[in-house]
Parts: structure tokens; C-alpha cells; sequence
């Protein structure tokens, strides 16, 4: 159980990571997400089909998940429409250009081979091959984490923090806010459609509706990754975001093997994700207290 | 941290208690995992068949076999992770999956462990990957297909609307299990002298426009077993009555509900079907890598008496022997 909850939660920490981007950083209700997360998968499952190396793939999938963010942040940017109304502008458009990408609704790659299995995994020894997946999973997160981490430090990083926080620092520079939120769109999204795209390798398939709720999963994420960690100073953002995936889909499972009722799942989520949200509360009033 | 470190000790003693509550001493007991997609009548009927194959073959539940039955609820990242408990976590000696997305997410995950994967309900096996193009199975699993009796259908059309000459169809573009009956349609519909006019929608919502734009182009519309257009069979039905334009069904349920009539096939004799192959996989027969992939042969003329008389349609005599009058008591 562990290993799958992992695995997800892995997979959707990167997800996490764009929303943190857009939720946490700039303040802007991305809805593009939820259409960017099968772009990845659709771009990487057509490119596996037709024999590009499987890593290539996931590169090319957040390059199309930087150009969704690009055309939601220009649609708000430039044409001045509403922040959640230019988001799910360009989630729709995607709708139809996702199918066009994969030509069908679901597009299996179990005949090839993909990220997890190749030859370099069969040739890993057996004990290791269990765990080979989601060892493969952990390096692209960290990646996709410790890529994020160094690009907030640099300057455009902190232009970007100040474009949420405070837009008038960003003016006062002489920098354009605007192109300061596109970009943060297009890393966004980027990161999104990546963990798109290693989701398809991990499963093996794209199928057009794996994008409902993804907005909801990262939020979800982000928030208890956000609040239970808060006073943990010494802890960036991106970690908890990533913990508080993988938490999210722990709280998943464990709706699933106590044998919840289908019917009540979604219930049970939202019942163990109000718990974890109270108990990060809980914690916090306590320090005020000793405070 | 004292209180999150105290709700996870909870978590933890929850699953631990609710594995408890597992009787573990039974040894003969066999493990089915059953991944459902989504919750629907067709489906549920598949996996009630199973379940009545499989006993039928001596596997009785609560004898021999256990169900652990798990429904995805049209959620593919919730499919992947029932999966992934049902093998590694249940550890099942066997994975039922019903509908293409909980099959592809079973086998991704049961197919190193060598866990036989049994499925039943996809339209496409090939299309799914989850069968070679020559019809062998790509590893431990087999199933059966539900392809719809397309040309039966189309021969049902012709015989109760002799003059007709088009045949509308919507389809959700993102259900892939419209793919291959459409192409179907299209293409046998020059031999019986029909022309196709199809309108994908993308939601629900999108129906009752795409009816009116539909309607009048067609001289009937004929379903598939479309889930989202299936859903919204009541707006259809209005719809197509205000037009005067009769609606053919894809299978009983929906002649039950106003169709004129349909050539379709029985899911719970499906399942049937599939829980006999799982049968013969648990008895060590054969492997499910030997035992190809299935149809359904036979479909049933299912006829609505109340609709046909709405418009008019009388049936043939060489029908009458075999419709079935779904209102007949």
C-alpha cells in the first residue's frame, strides 16, 4: 500500500508544485490544470507511440503545458479577462485539442516500452525492481522541486513571490507585472502537464478524462502540505507541498482498503482531509499559546 | 506535531483493526478483486453475471471465494490506486476489471505479479492494447468484448423504416467505447442504404443542442451504448418525439424507457460468460494468457410496443417471432 500511495502521491506532489505556483505564489485560480495534466499525458503517450525515448517525452509534455500556461496567462494578461474565467477558457479549448493530440479518448502504450520499463529497469536486480518505479518517480520529483527551489531564488523567482504578494514592488522595478504572471503560468502549467505526462508512463495509458479534479487534488494538496507544516520554518513550501500530496492520496487509500462504500468515498476524503486541516489548526493555536 | 502524530497513530489503528476484522484463517478461500469503472446498469449487471458464472462453475462466495468489490466512480487516478491495493495490498488470486479504464489500470499493475486479469465489458480489446492485433493475449489476461450487434441493428432499422435513409448518432468524444461501433456504423451503412449524420458533444449539457441541430438532418436516431448520451435518454427521447423522429436503443434498459426497439446484447449473460472463463482460469484449465478474448455472439430484438404505435411503425412478420416486448409483463 505504502508503495502505491507513494507512487501517486509522488506523481501528483509535481502537480502540487504547479498549483503552488499559481494558488500559493500568485494568487490566481489556475483552471487550466485541469486540461494542462492530460496534455502532458496525451503529448507523452502519442511521442512514446511513436518510438521518442520515453524521458524526451515527459520534456516535451511540460514544453505543452508551458505553451497552455502561456496562452491562459496571455488571454488574462493581454486581453484582460478574468482570472478564472481565462483559465477555464483555455481548460475548455484543451478539451478538444487533447483529443486531436491523441486522436481517440484513450490511448494505451502497454506495447512499448515506457519510463518505467525498459531495458535498463528489467536489467535492475529483483529486489530493486519493485521499488524501481517509484525510485524513478522520487528522482524526477526532487528534480522538478530542487529546479523550483533554485529558480525562487534567483531574481525572477523573487519577482515572481513579489507579483502575488505585493504587485507594486514588481512596478516599482520597472518590471512588467504582466510578463512576470505568464511566466509563472508557463512554469505552472509546465510542472502540471509533467506530472501528466509521468502518470500516462506510470499507467500506461492516456485517457482524456484523467484531468477531472486534478485542480482539486493540488489545491487539496498544497493546502494540507501548507497548514500542517506551517510553523516549520526551516521547511521551503515546496516540500510540504509535495508531503501534502502524498498525504491526500494516503488519505485516498485508506477510504479504499477500509472498504468504504463507492458511493461514500468522496465523503471520506473530504472527512480525512477536514481532520488533517483541523489537527495543522489545532497545532497552531497551541504555539500561540506558548507564544 | 503531538496532535498530528496522534491522528496518524488513529489512521494507523484503524487500518490496522479493520484488517482484524478480515478472517485471515481461511487458506481455501480464493481472493477475487473486482475494479468496477463507474456505477451504471449495464456494468453492475456485468459484474452481478460474473459473480453468478463464476458460481455457477462451483465458485460460490462466502464458500470458496471471497469478492472484494471496488468501484473507481469514473475516476481514473481513484482506478490506478484500487488497483494497485487489490494486488499489492489483498494480494487477489484473480482481478476482475469491468470497463476499459479499470482494466488497463488492473493489468498495469497485476501483469509483473503474474495476478490473472480477467475483464469484461470493453468494446475494443485490440484498440485497448489489452489484446494483440492477431487476437492472442499480450500476458495473464482475457475477457470478453461487448461490441455492439452493429450490423443487426442497422438490418432492425431497415426492416421497420423501409423509406429511411439517415441515421443520426451522438457520441461523448470522450468515450472511447464509441469509437469502434461508430466506424462500424459508417461503414456498413452503404450496404443497407443508410447515410450516417453524427454530432459529438462533450458534456451532458451539450445534448439538447446538438439535438436540434441533429433532428432535422436525420430520419431517426439510433444509440450507442454512450454513457453520458444514455444518461440524458429522457431529453433525447422528448426531443425526438417533438420532431416526430423514432430513436433506436443500443440495448433493453433504454427500450424500457421510450426506444422504439433495439438489437442488444444481454450484460448479465456477459458476465455470465466471463465469470465461466475466470472459472476456467481458478481451475487451472488453462491460463488466461491461453484462453482468447470473447463476443457475444447473439443479440435480442427488444421491442416497446407504446413507442411503435407513436409513430406509426408496425413490425414485420419476420420479426415478430423473435422481439421481445419489453412492457409485456
Amino acid at each position: 500500500m505504502i508503495l502505491g500511495i507513494l507512487e501517486q502521491g509522488l506523481i501528483y506532489g509535481i502537480l502540487a508544485l504547479g498549483l503552488l505556483i499559481t494558488y500559493r505564489i500568485l494568487d490566481f485560480p489556475d483552471l487550466t490544470v485541469d486540461s494542462s495534466f492530460p496534455l502532458g499525458a496525451a503529448v507523452s503517450a502519442v511521442l512514446t507511440l511513436q518510438g521518442m525515448p520515453p524521458a524526451l517525452t515527459l520534456l516535451c509534455g511540460m514544453l505543452s503545458g508551458a505553451v497552455a500556461g502561456l496562452i491562459t496567462g496571455f488571454i488574462h494578461v493581454k486581453c484582460k479577462v478574468r482570472d478564472l474565467l481565462s483559465g477555464i477558457i483555455t481548460m475548455t479549448a484543451l478539451y478538444s485539442i487533447n483529443l486531436r493530440i491523441a486522436g481517440k479518448a484513450n490511448v494505451p502504450i502497454f506495447g512499448t516500452d515506457t519510463l518505467f520499463r525498459s531495458e535498463f529497469t528489467r536489467a535492475l536486480p529483483a529486489w530493486i525492481g519493485d521499488y524501481s518505479t517509484v525510485i524513478l518517480i522520487l528522482l524526477i520529483t526532487l528534480a522538478a522541486k530542487l529546479l523550483l527551489d533554485l529558480f525562487l531564488k534567483t531574481k525572477a523567482g523573487y519577482l515572481l513571490r513579489a507579483a502575488g504578494d505585493n504587485a507594486s514592488v514588481v512596478t516599482t522595478l520597472s518590471k512588467d507585472q504582466g510578463s512576470v504572471k505568464i511566466v509563472g503560468l508557463m512554469i505552472a502549467n509546465a510542472l502540471v502537464a509533467l506530472a501528466g505526462a509521468v502518470m500516462c508512463q506510470q499507467q500506461r495509458f492516456f485517457d482524456i478524462s484523467m484531468g477531472t479534479g486534478t485542480m482539486v487534488i493540488g489545491l487539496a494538496s498544497v493546502i494540507i502540505g501548507t497548514n500542517l507544516f506551517k510553523n516549520f520554518s526551516f521547511m521551503k513550501s515546496t516540500t510540504m507541498a509535495i508531503i501534502g500530496s502524498i498525504l491526500y492520496k494516503g488519505c485516498v487509500s485508506l477510504a479504499i482498503s477500509l472498504g468504504m462504500e463507492a458511493t461514500d468515498m468522496k465523503l471520506i476524503t473530504a472527512v480525512l482531509f477536514l481532520l488533517i486541516l483541523v489537527a495543522g489548526q489545532a497545532k497552531r493555536k497551541k504555539v500561540r499559546i506558548h507564544a | 506535531m503531538k496532535k498530528f502524530a496522534a491522528l496518524l497513530l488513529a489512521l494507523v489503528l484503524l487500518v490496522t483493526l479493520s484488517s482484524c476484522s478480515k478472517p485471515d484463517d481461511k487458506q481455501a478461500m480464493l481472493k477475487i478483486g473486482i475494479i468496477q469503472f463507474a456505477e451504471h446498469g449495464s456494468l453492475d449487471n456485468c459484474r452481478q453475471g460474473f459473480i453468478e458464472g463464476l458460481a455457477e462453475a462451483g465458485y460460490v462466495e462466502g464458500q470458496n471465494v471471497t469478492f472484494n468489490v471496488q468501484n473507481a466512480q469514473a475516476d481514473i487516478a481513484i482506478a490506478s490506486q484500487i488497483a494497485s491495493t487489490l494486488v499489492d495490498v489483498e494480494k487477489c488470486d484473480m482481478i476482475c476489471a469491468i470497463a476499459t479504464p479499470a482494466a488497463q489500470a488492473a493489468y498495469n499493475y497485476a501483469q509483473d505479479k503474474k495476478i490473472p486479469v480477467i475483464y469484461t465489458a470493453i468494446t475494443d480489446p485490440i484498440g485497448a492494447s489489452l489484446a494483440n492485433a492477431d487476437k492472442t493475449n499480450p500476458g495473464e489476461i482475457t475477457g470478453t468484448s461487448d461490441l455492439l450487434a452493429v450490423e443487426a441493428q442497422m438490418k432492425m432499422i431497415r426492416a421497420l423504416m423501409p423509406d429511411a435513409k439517415t441515421i443520426g448518432i451522438l457520441h461523448t468524444t470522450s468515450e472511447t467505447n464509441n469509437t469502434m461501433p461508430l466506424n462500424l456504423y459508417k461503414e456498413l451503412a452503404p450496404t443497407y442504404g443508410f447515410e450516417i449524420v453524427d454530432k459529438g458533444i462533450a458534456a451532458g449539457a451539450d445534448i439538447p443542442l446538438a439535438l436540434d441541430a441533429l433532428l432535422p438532418q436525420v430520419d431517426c436516431i439510433s444509440n450507442l451504448t454512450d454513457n453520458t448520451v444514455v444518461s440524458y435518454l429522457s431529453v433525447v427521447l422528448e426531443k425526438a418525439k417533438a420532431a416526430g423522429k423514432p430513436v433506436f436503443g443500443s440495448e433493453i434498459e433504454q427500450v424500457k424507457l421510450g426506444c422504439v426497439a433495439a438489437e442488444g446484447i444481454e450484460y448479465l449473460e456477459l458476465g455470465r460468460q466471463t465469470g465461466r472463463m475466470a472459472a476456467k482460469v481458478l481451475k487451472g484449465e488453462a491460463t488466461a494468457a491461453k484462453i482468447p478474448f470473447e463476443t457475444i455472439a447473439n443479440s435480442y430484438l427488444y421491442i416497446n410496443k407504446d413507442a411503435m404505435a407513436t409513430y406509426g411503425i408496425q413490425l414485420p412478420a419476420d420479426l415478430a417471432d423473435r422481439a421481445i416486448d419489453v412492457l409485456a409483463k
